[in-house]
């Protein structure tokens, strides 16, 4: 096997690959990475040393660890998991991204691929118009400060409040979609000057909404499907991908330049300075959590107030409220984010940094609604392609810190896939494929190209055979709508 | 006066990566704002309706060009601009020590029908992040977060 690192990697099975840590100086646990040999085999030289770098912070319990759809990041690699004693670990802004939060929503509804394929220009149409997205946009929620922070302390529960959204949404996303612990004094004015404006808002990059179908052949496992509202039968649902925007961006910023400062003060040296940390319990570090907790909070009102948008879409199109619709939520999962945990090892912060949360059956932090089939997982995959839904395992709890993959990773840099590809010749592409792109940016749209990407099959059947999560249906793109 | 910049593949692979560079200080900061400017909009299709004077200090130039260029990613979400032109000119505070730097911005409010928007750019980024002199040139290299 062909890899891009000389480091020594032991297979543990044949989904788990171990780097001892005596493989670099200053590694305090063995990193650990998920992946097929194939998946092993295609991964930047980038994660290997990221990895390793992670399992020399402070206080890291048992592993560092990479998912299959793991590429290089900043500090942490994308993919990347680790948790800290909360006594004598550090928290790491470069362990969650500069996107506090981005994650994914899936909105289930009863119509189907012919109900909508008739009306999906016109609908694509006024999803585009009403879900803001690309450079500067603005969202409709017009805030002043007080009315921010309030949505920085609630989350998405401000938005229910509001009227953007119904009050059973909350059981449906993860700590129902407020976080404990947010302080707004931690944020910076800045923080809060780059975010007031942009609450609906989708972003750009690799972010998008996009309506997809979920067909009986592509259902793994129709049980757990149906008790998430999954019931295949070429069903429309809407998948929504994006997190707490400029605000978040800020936040993250702002607190990597305090932990510079900190680390020389605790004496912490780290082997690339994305990876700047702080004891979790220094006043920098509970700084930066209740700061980020606040951005973690806008990003679930954010996909809250989208969600809002999207049923009033449908709506419109259709005729017909969306309570008819059977617009539910199916759930709301973070990807990029630090969160308090209990363990075998007792109290950690794990880190999860494009990596999902996939708590098993009967964990007490699932709502009444999931804890018997798990907590819901929603991968993306790239828009030409199909996304998932899973669902967590015991074993996640007993291996990963109760984590699992969040996409399918890149493979191919933004540059070649823009000389591979013009962004009006794949959406013309797409379109003869039956997928209809909205697209703020050509040339951010040629950037997302599907073979940019790694396939998402590969990737899930990985955590799959692991046992960290277990497929439940793919499910296949025909709108998308990108910034 | 020269001032450049490239991209530069297979260094970010999710992101943007660029080196910029120039003989002064000041052409070394004007071609990395150019590069920013760039990664996020055509400015060819952008008016100078909007403008801003940005003055900063720091004790070196790397951290002069960070702020800088962090200022120029807190300008476009807090006023939902994006950019036409920048101007700068970057002094060596001889005395106390430590770079100071003033320049001017222009551009206006996005609006998606006239202005060919590329990438939204959530962060300038210490990754690799380097500013160095180069026989007679200040080159610069920059990771932005996408």
């Amino acid at each position: 096997m062909k890899l891009s690192t000389s480091m020594t990697l032991n297979r543990i099975t044949d989904e788990v690959w171990e780097i001892p840590a005596s493989e670099k100086a200053g590694m305090l646990v063995p990193a650990r990475i998920y992946a097929t040999e194939q998946i092993l085999s295609t991964m930047d030289s980038g994660v290997f040393e990221q990895v390793t770098n992670v399992a020399c912070l402070p206080g890291i319990r048992r592993y560092a660890l990479c998912m299959p759809d793991g590429h290089w990041g900043y500090g942490f690699p994308i993919g990347g998991v680790a948790a800290f004693d909360t006594l004598d670990g550090v928290i790491s802004p470069g362990g969650v991204g500069y996107d506090i939060n981005c994650g994914m929503r899936l909105i289930r509804t009863d119509l189907t691929l012919a109900d909508v394929r008739p009306r999906l220009e016109q609908l694509m149409t006024e999803l585009f118009r009403r879900v803001p997205a690309g450079v500067g946009s603005k969202g409709f929620v017009r805030l002043d400060r007080r009315k921010f922070e309030e949505i920085m302390r609630k989350g998405a529960r401000w938005c229910i409040d509001q009227g953007y959204g119904w009050h059973e949404d909350l059981s449906r996303i993860e700590e129902q979609g407020c976080i404990p612990g947010a302080d707004p004094s931690k944020v910076s004015d800045r923080a809060v000057e780059r975010g007031i404006s942009q609450l609906g808002t989708l972003g750009s990059g690799n972010h998008y909404l996009e309506v997809q179908v979920a067909s009986n052949d592509r259902i793994f496992d129709p049980q757990t499907a149906a008790a998430l509202g999954i019931t295949g039968h070429d069903q429309i649902v809407v998948m929504v991908h994006c997190g707490s925007r400029g605000f978040g961006h800020q936040v993250a910023s702002d607190y990597l330049k305090v932990f510079e400062k900190a680390m020389r003060r605790y004496g912490i040296a780290v082997k690339d300075q994305q990876l700047a940390c702080a004891p979790f319990r220094s006043p920098e570090g509970q700084d930066y959590f209740a700061g980020m907790n606040c951005a973690a909070n806008s990003a679930f009102a954010n996909r809250q107030v989208i969600t809002h948008q999207v049923r009033e879409a449908f709506s419109a199109v259709f005729g017909r409220p969306a309570e008819s619709l059977g617009m539910n939520v199916v759930y709301d999962v973070a990807h990029n984010i630090a969160k308090v945990e209990r363990y075998a090892e007792g109290e950690l912060v794990v880190h999860r940094k494009g990596a999902t949360r996939a708590f098993g059956p009967g964990r007490p932090e699932l709502s009444d609604r999931y804890r018997e089939v798990g907590q819901p997982v929603i991968c993306g995959g790239s828009m030409e392609t199909g996304s998932y839904l899973l669902v967590g395992t015991d074993q996640a709890m007993r291996d990963t810190f109760g984590s699992t993959m969040h996409g399918s990773g890149r493979t191919m840099s933004r540059a070649q896939a823009k000389r591979s590809v013009r962004g009006e010749q794949l959406k013309q592409q797409m379109a003869q494929r039956g997928i209809i792109v909205k697209a703020v940016s050509m040339s951010g749209l040629a950037e997302e190209a599907g073979f940019a990407y790694k396939n998402i099959a590969d990737v899930v059947e990985t955590v799959e055979r692991a046992g960290i999560t277990k497929k439940v249906a793919e499910l296949r793109p025909i709108g998308n709508i990108k910034g | 006066m020269t001032h450049r910049f490239t991209f530069l593949e297979d260094v970010a692979l999710a992101d943007t990566a660029f080196q910029a560079s120039g003989d002064f200080p000041s052409e070394l900061i004007l071609a990395a704002t150019q590069a920013v400017i760039e990664t996020m909009v055509n400015p060819d299709t952008v008016s100078p309706r909007w403008h801003r004077t940005i003055e900063h200090q720091a004790p070196d130039l790397p951290s002069l060009l960070f702020d800088w260029l962090s200022d120029i990613v807190y300008l476009k979400d807090a006023h939902g601009v994006v950019f036409h032109e920048a101007t700068a000119v970057v002094t060596e505070d001889r005395p106390h020590g430590g770079w100071n730097a003033r320049g001017h911005l222009t551009g206006e409010t996005v609006d998606p029908s006239r202005h060919e928007l590329r990438a939204d750019v959530k962060a300038v980024t210490k990754h690799l992040y380097e500013v160095r002199r180069d026989d007679d040139h200040w080159i610069a290299r920059v990771v932005l977060d996408i």
